[in-house]
């Protein structure tokens, strides 16, 4: 017979309640031996646990994977169509044009790494998923990179010059379906030398600058941006000088040591207190000298300040949300 | 190594003179396989008490590690045996009014008077090692379970061993100091009793002694159940040491005598009789007669034996004790003690032997006490459910890793 629950507590200590666990320095030198292959022995079981859990998720996977033995487990048909999923331009007919899937293949036997590398040898393809949706449709999502400025390259003698556009990441690719008003309001880039590179050409280094300071001006000082025709990379890489060249000043030097904020916001102000000067124009602004901003104008300095007091510009110390 | 697929237990007795280790593997809960022994000499332990702490793990660590071995694997948890002169038992009763109005006796019922039985109080510094319940009573009928019966008044009785916390802490920490967890633990005799005795003698009544070297269990069953339990701080080293002391030897000397020579009784009456001291006729060797050396050994026996007696007082009366007197131990092995119990006890005497499963090696009687530790905690281990935790997946994994 089972000994009954007892509806009473129990009165006085068990042996049960005396703790077994002992001082580490009472463990006897075959106890701490023991204590360390014990916990040895969990170690590897944990990790033999953990491996085991990965092996069944790898195979699990490699099943899901496995489009042999998947296409005789679903039922699937030949694409019928292309869904297009993307954050950009690109159109449907563009995507299955890339992909060129031959036409009655089964939705199963497509290889989607393939076709997924297809895209992504596109420059404007940042990201490509692709995706089955049973039975006959493919799924393509995409996300693609947004210009920031072109550039143009000579095709040959007599011939029109090629536009490319940079991304962001130095990226260059040929844009497609962009609005030519969005290309036409991108600055130029100079200075820059172009590499093949498999098939199409290597990304440009320091574009992450060029980014940094064409989103700044575009956002803090548009009146100033819309100017902007040229940026130049030739001083980039040896001084970390760009150089603009906008329809009212022909050179206009920044530096990415320094928050391009503060530096468009001195260039702000320089072509204001520029403007109350209407008989000189600026030919330099040299933002790049620090605290210190450096002008010239196209009349000789002589003139200049016999009619016009210097123009002093104070170190920037407003905020941003003062500007 | 061999693989394994039971829990690997082991039974471990620290005793005063040696400290013994049994591996079993335990399959389906009840099947037990002997796979590994160790035994090694006690060190550091007086009456089966701990008294040098570091040397006991030595030794008590040694005589795992050796089980270990010779299994092949590694245990999971110890059973071990308690023994120890602090070990004290009572007997606590209580009974209830049948609850329900046809007088039919239910699970509750049966639960509030075992609580109230086992409700008593123990005096500071002790633990409880057993709670062992008699038989119930319904209104004096003496049932083995009394749910769905009729009575009125329904009684319940526990005895309740108890020992000092502070030792049987040591004894466990011993067992900590190797980076095992004891499970259960099982007092000597209880062990040695449920090893030595069938069913039908714990029916009919039987008296088992297991005398070691510094201590002496015993128990006496009566109706199938036990009775009563004790231990005597008394054991083989006594008679070593009155041999030592009556002859004027050493020590070694009077236990290498009272191994050769001793006796439960006497039974020489030839004065002339002599036995040499070492036997090796060296330098310092000498005669002793052997009428001296049973005479000491069996003086001091049988006041052994009467002390257990008299401690056993009105719970003992031969008419009660049908399957006689049962001795093991070390100090068994010693002729002529179960004419010593029998002339005490006025009862047919046995040495007790292990069952027929034991292997021949084991049968020595000091392996008694770490086989019976098997066997009680086989018997009980339904009381205890936490014994079998180890199962399931991550037990087979980890036994695995263990092999």
């Amino acid at each position: 017979m089972s000994p009954p629950s007892s509806p009473l507590p129990a009165a006085g200590r068990s042996w049960r309640s005396i703790p077994q666990q002992v001082n580490p320095d009472a463990l006897s030198s075959k106890g701490r031996r023991r204590r360390v292959l014990v916990w040895v022995k969990y170690s590897v079981l944990a990790g033999f646990t953990v491996a085991a859990g990965w092996g069944a998720y790898f195979a699990a996977h490699s099943r899901e994977n496995d489009r042999t033995a998947l296409s005789a487990a679903v039922r699937s048909g030949p694409v019928r169509e292309v869904s297009l999923i993307t954050d950009g331009t690109l159109g449907r007919k563009w995507v299955t044009d890339i992909l060129a899937v031959p036409a009655n293949t089964s939705l199963m036997a497509l290889d989607l790494t393939a076709l997924r590398a297809r895209l992504l040898t596109q420059g404007q393809v940042r990201v490509a998923v692709l995706t089955r949706s049973f039975p006959d449709m493919l799924v393509v999502t995409l996300q693609e990179r947004m210009p920031v400025a072109r550039a143009q390259i000579e095709t040959g003698v007599g011939k029109q010059p090629r536009q490319l556009l940079v991304a962001k990441d130095g990226v260059v690719y040929e844009g497609v379906n962009y609005d030519q008003r969005l290309l036409a309001s991108l600055p130029w880039l100079d200075g820059i030398k172009l590499a093949g590179a498999g098939g199409g050409y290597a990304p440009i280094a320091g574009m992450d600058a060029v980014a940094d300071l064409l989103s700044t001006a575009q956002l803090q000082a548009p009146h100033l941006y819309r100017g902007w025709i040229i940026v130049s990379l030739a001083r980039l890489a040896e001084h970390d000088e760009l150089v603009v060249k906008s329809q009212d000043i022909p050179e206009i030097i920044f530096t990415r040591r320094e928050d391009f904020f503060r530096q468009i916001a001195q260039l702000d102000y320089v072509v204001d207190a520029a403007r109350s000067q209407p008989e000189a124009a600026l030919t330099l602004v040299n933002l790049a000298l620090g605290g210190q901003v450096a002008v010239q104008f196209d009349r000789p300095a002589d003139h200049f300040s016999q009619t016009h007091p210097t123009i002093t510009i104070q170190p920037q110390k407003k905020g941003k949300r003062d500007f | 190594m061999t693989s394994r697929t039971g829990r690997i237990v082991g039974a471990v007795e620290i005793g005063t003179g040696k400290i013994a280790v049994l591996a079993g593997e335990i399959a389906r809960g009840r099947r037990l396989n002997i796979i590994g022994v160790g035994v090694a000499p006690a060190q550091g332990v007086m009456k089966g008490e701990v008294v040098d702490y570091r040397a006991v793990c030595e030794a008590a660590h040694h005589a795992i590690e050796m089980a270990e071995k010779s299994a092949g694997t590694r245990l999971d948890e110890v059973w071990l045996a308690q023994t120890g002169g602090h070990l004290d038992g009572f007997y606590n009763e209580a009974y209830v009014n049948v609850k329900s109005a046809d007088n039919t006796v239910t699970q509750l019922d049966i639960a509030t008077v075992c609580a109230l039985a086992k409700q008593k109080e123990l005096p500071p510094g002790r633990s409880r090692i057993h709670e062992i319940r008699r038989p119930f009573r319904l209104d004096g009928r003496a049932l083995p379970n009394p749910e769905h019966l009729t009575g009125s008044r329904l009684e319940a009785g526990y005895w309740i061993v108890h020992g000092q916390e502070n030792k049987v802490s040591d004894n466990i920490h011993v067992i900590g100091g190797y980076h095992v967890e004891v499970r259960e633990l099982v007092l000597s005799s209880l062990a040695s009793g449920a090893l030595l005795t069938t069913d039908e003698e714990r029916q009919h009544g039987a008296l088992v002694l297991d005398i070691g070297k510094g201590i002496t269990d015993y128990v006496l069953y009566r109706d199938g159940h036990v009775l009563v339990t004790g231990t005597l701080p008394v054991g083989g080293d006594h008679l070593t040491n009155d041999l030592a002391i009556g002859l004027r030897v050493t020590t070694a000397q009077a236990e290498s005598l009272k191994l050769r020579h001793g006796r439960g009784t006497v039974l020489t009456r030839d004065k002339t009789d002599k036995v040499w001291l070492n036997g090796d006729k060296s330098f310092g060797d000498r005669q002793l007669t052997r009428l001296a050396i049973e005479t000491i050994t069996a003086a001091r026996t049988l006041e052994l034996l009467e002390v257990v007696k008299s401690r056993l007082s009105s719970a003992f009366s031969p008419e009660h004790c049908g399957a006689g007197v049962i001795v093991t131990g070390g100090t068994a092995k010693m002729s002529g003690i179960e004419e010593a119990a029998q002339r005490v006890f006025s009862l047919s005497s046995r040495r007790g032997e292990a069952p027929e499963w034991v292997k021949d090696e084991l049968k020595d009687p000091m392996f008694s006490t770490v086989l019976g530790v098997f066997q009680f905690g086989l018997l009980t281990a339904s009381e205890h459910p936490q014994s079998a935790r180890r199962g399931g997946l991550l037990g087979s994994l980890t036994r695995i890793f263990s092999s």
